[in-house]
């Protein structure tokens, strides 16, 4: 062959037959995919003639089943791996290996954010089976090293076993189109492993991962939504660690701060959606919200205010009253990992009854999440701006930027802050029945909650400020103005970037 | 047939009130039952459209977190 059938047949992939089917399906193909996810389609290609190391399969591994390419995504320079399941299932093999490796080395020396389109079925048999094999593929001892150098962000996009499934779980972002699965082994290897018939969807479908593993931070229904998912989260981060975020021109905000008054009910037993308290603070139309059905409890998402980039965490009464458990822990120290990585000020909106107690929680381990979730916020150097809306109860007052553990901390005037809800402190800590002392219980429950008015913590300056609803996003805005880093150049130490996390 | 949707308790409490009845057609988050449980009254919501076949727990009952309250038929 020449250099123009050469490049002609590596362009091919798996061949016309097979491009076609997925065509059919509605499903775009690797060099599809790469198009869609650089600016104008162009892309700088590594390793076009790359092939698998095995004479056998030299003919039928055009690029070997990996497409490594170079461009811009939103005017700044990206760099993907788009794996190509036509041909031998994208599985992982030596040469492709090599090729994946490139690509996090070029992306991180070079600082632009890295992107992983996975569609994989696994390691390549021949490549990968026996000792040889084995020994060969464990060659790299940095392989799964994550540092956080620059942003990196994965759609699983079909099929994602071996490698697809692995970055996927490294990645700061990880995307799903509905139909993709995303496991540890296919339910082929699965069954029969464990006798148990599992579907694919049961195992590692998009239900499973955004309501039960949360490994999975959005879903949708195209591969077009998935490519946009991306690049609407890249757009929010720096192109490196060694960059602060991009700003853009400020919005305003979908919902007029002025009806926080009447989207928060002041009675404390009643329940709403902070979702729509969200929209009243951040720029219109920016809240890119990440795990929402995993531990709805607690919101987390990137947003903007006055243009800046901002990482929202926030209590959903609306669901399990807002209290924190195991997973939203888990939620939002991932969520920290990413803000304190990439230099992103948090901002909690706090509404929490205390942390969701009861069996289940202590049985996973509850003190050991919640220890974790404090050292992880306490150890983000990023700017925090905590804020409660309604009220703050025990040690979950810490794990939502309570006191100094947030650079501002601010209640509205009608919040509520104290050790537990005044009405068990009286039962419990007190040992007052309703039932049987009534006007005594009832006496005592109104001095612990003037106790907990939020002037008494302003007073000992443990709180920055007391503000009104309707000023929320105001005060927000102004503290960030304020809490730049500038002295760093509006970075942070970076301590959780080498945090493991997902 | 249509598919049955098991609605369950995603925390433990005492059911407060029965927000609706068998025969009811309701919407992804619309409330099912509410439950009194951190001091607060904490709403257990439908996962997905579809019509209640049947509330199994009624005011007072103890619930526990995974227990299935209802079942609605997908719409």
């Amino acid at each position: 062959m020449d250099h123009e059938q050469r490049k002609a047949h590596a362009l091919a992939m798996g061949g016309e037959k097979k491009l076609a089917q997925r065509k059919a399906a509605g499903i775009l193909n690797a060099r599809e995919r790469m198009a869609l996810l650089f600016d104008n389609g162009q892309f700088h290609e590594a390793g076009l003639f790359a092939t698998s190391e095995r004479p056998e399969h030299r003919e039928k591994t055009p690029a070997d089943a990996k497409v490594v390419g170079f461009g811009q995504i939103g005017g700044r320079n990206g760099a993907a791996v788009s794996n190509d399941l036509t041909v031998m299932g994208a599985s992982s093999s030596t040469v492709n290996g090599r090729k994946i490796a490139y690509a996090k080395d070029i992306a991180t020396r070079n600082g632009m954010p890295l992107v992983f389109l996975g569609e994989s079925s696994g390691g390549r048999i021949p490549d990968n089976m026996g000792a040889r094999g084995m020994g060969a593929s464990a060659w790299d001892a940095h392989q799964y090293v994550r540092t956080r150098e620059t942003p990196w962000a994965s759609a699983v996009l079909g099929p994602c076993f071996g490698s697809s499934a692995w970055y996927t779980c490294l990645a700061d972002f990880a995307v799903m189109r509905k139909g993709g699965t995303l496991a540890v082994a296919s339910p082929k290897v699965t069954s029969k492993a464990i006798g148990q018939d599992i579907s694919e969807e049961e195992l590692g479908g998009w239900q499973m991962h955004q309501q039960y593993s949360g490994l999975i931070d959005q879903v949708v229904d195209t591969d077009e939504e998935a490519i946009e998912a991306i690049r609407t989260f890249l757009s929010y981060m720096p192109s490196n660690a060694n960059e602060a975020p991009p700003t853009v021109g400020a919005r305003a905000p979908a919902t007029a701060p002025a009806k926080l008054n009447e989207l928060v009910p002041v009675d404390r037993a009643r329940v709403y959606n902070m979702a729509r308290v969200i929209e009243a603070v951040v720029d219109g139309g920016s809240f890119f919200e990440m795990k929402r059905k995993f531990a709805p409890n607690l919101l987390t998402g990137l947003a903007r205010i006055d243009g800046r980039s901002v990482g929202i965490i926030a209590n959903n009464p609306m669901q399990k009253g807002g209290a924190v458990d195991y997973d939203a822990c888990d939620k939002a120290i991932s969520f920290i990992v990413l803000c304190d990585s990439f230099h992103i000020p948090i901002v909690m909106l706090v509404d929490q009854p205390g942390f969701l107690v009861g069996l289940q929680g202590e049985r996973r381990g509850m003190p050991g999440k919640i220890m974790s979730n404090i050292q992880a916020l306490q150890m983000a150097s990023v700017p925090k701006i905590s804020v409660v809306l309604r009220k703050t109860y025990g040690a979950a007052f810490v794990n939502m930027g309570g006191g100094r553990n947030s650079d501002e901390f601010a209640l509205w005037d009608r919040a509520e802050v104290s050790f537990m809800d005044p009405g068990i402190a009286v039962g419990i800590a007190l040992g007052v029945d309703h039932e049987k002392e009534p006007e005594r219980y009832e006496a005592l429950k109104a001095q612990l909650n003037a106790d907990s008015s939020p002037y008494e913590i302003a007073g000992m300056f443990s709180a920055q400020a007391v503000i009104q609803p309707h000023e929320t996003r105001d005060y927000i805005a102004s503290s960030l103005a304020i809490h730049t880093r500038a002295i760093s150049g509006g970075k942070g130490k970076r301590l959780l970037s080498v945090w493991p996390y997902r | 047939m249509a598919k049955t949707i098991d609605v369950i308790a995603n925390l433990t409490g005492i059911v407060w009130q029965v927000d609706v009845a068998a025969g009811d057609r309701v919407a992804e988050d619309d409330p099912i039952i509410t439950l009194e449980s951190m001091k607060m009254e904490i709403p257990v919501c439908a996962p997905e459209d579809g019509e209640v076949v049947e509330i199994l727990v009624g005011k007072d009952d103890p619930v526990e977190e995974g227990q299935v309250i209802a079942r609605l038929s997908a719409a």
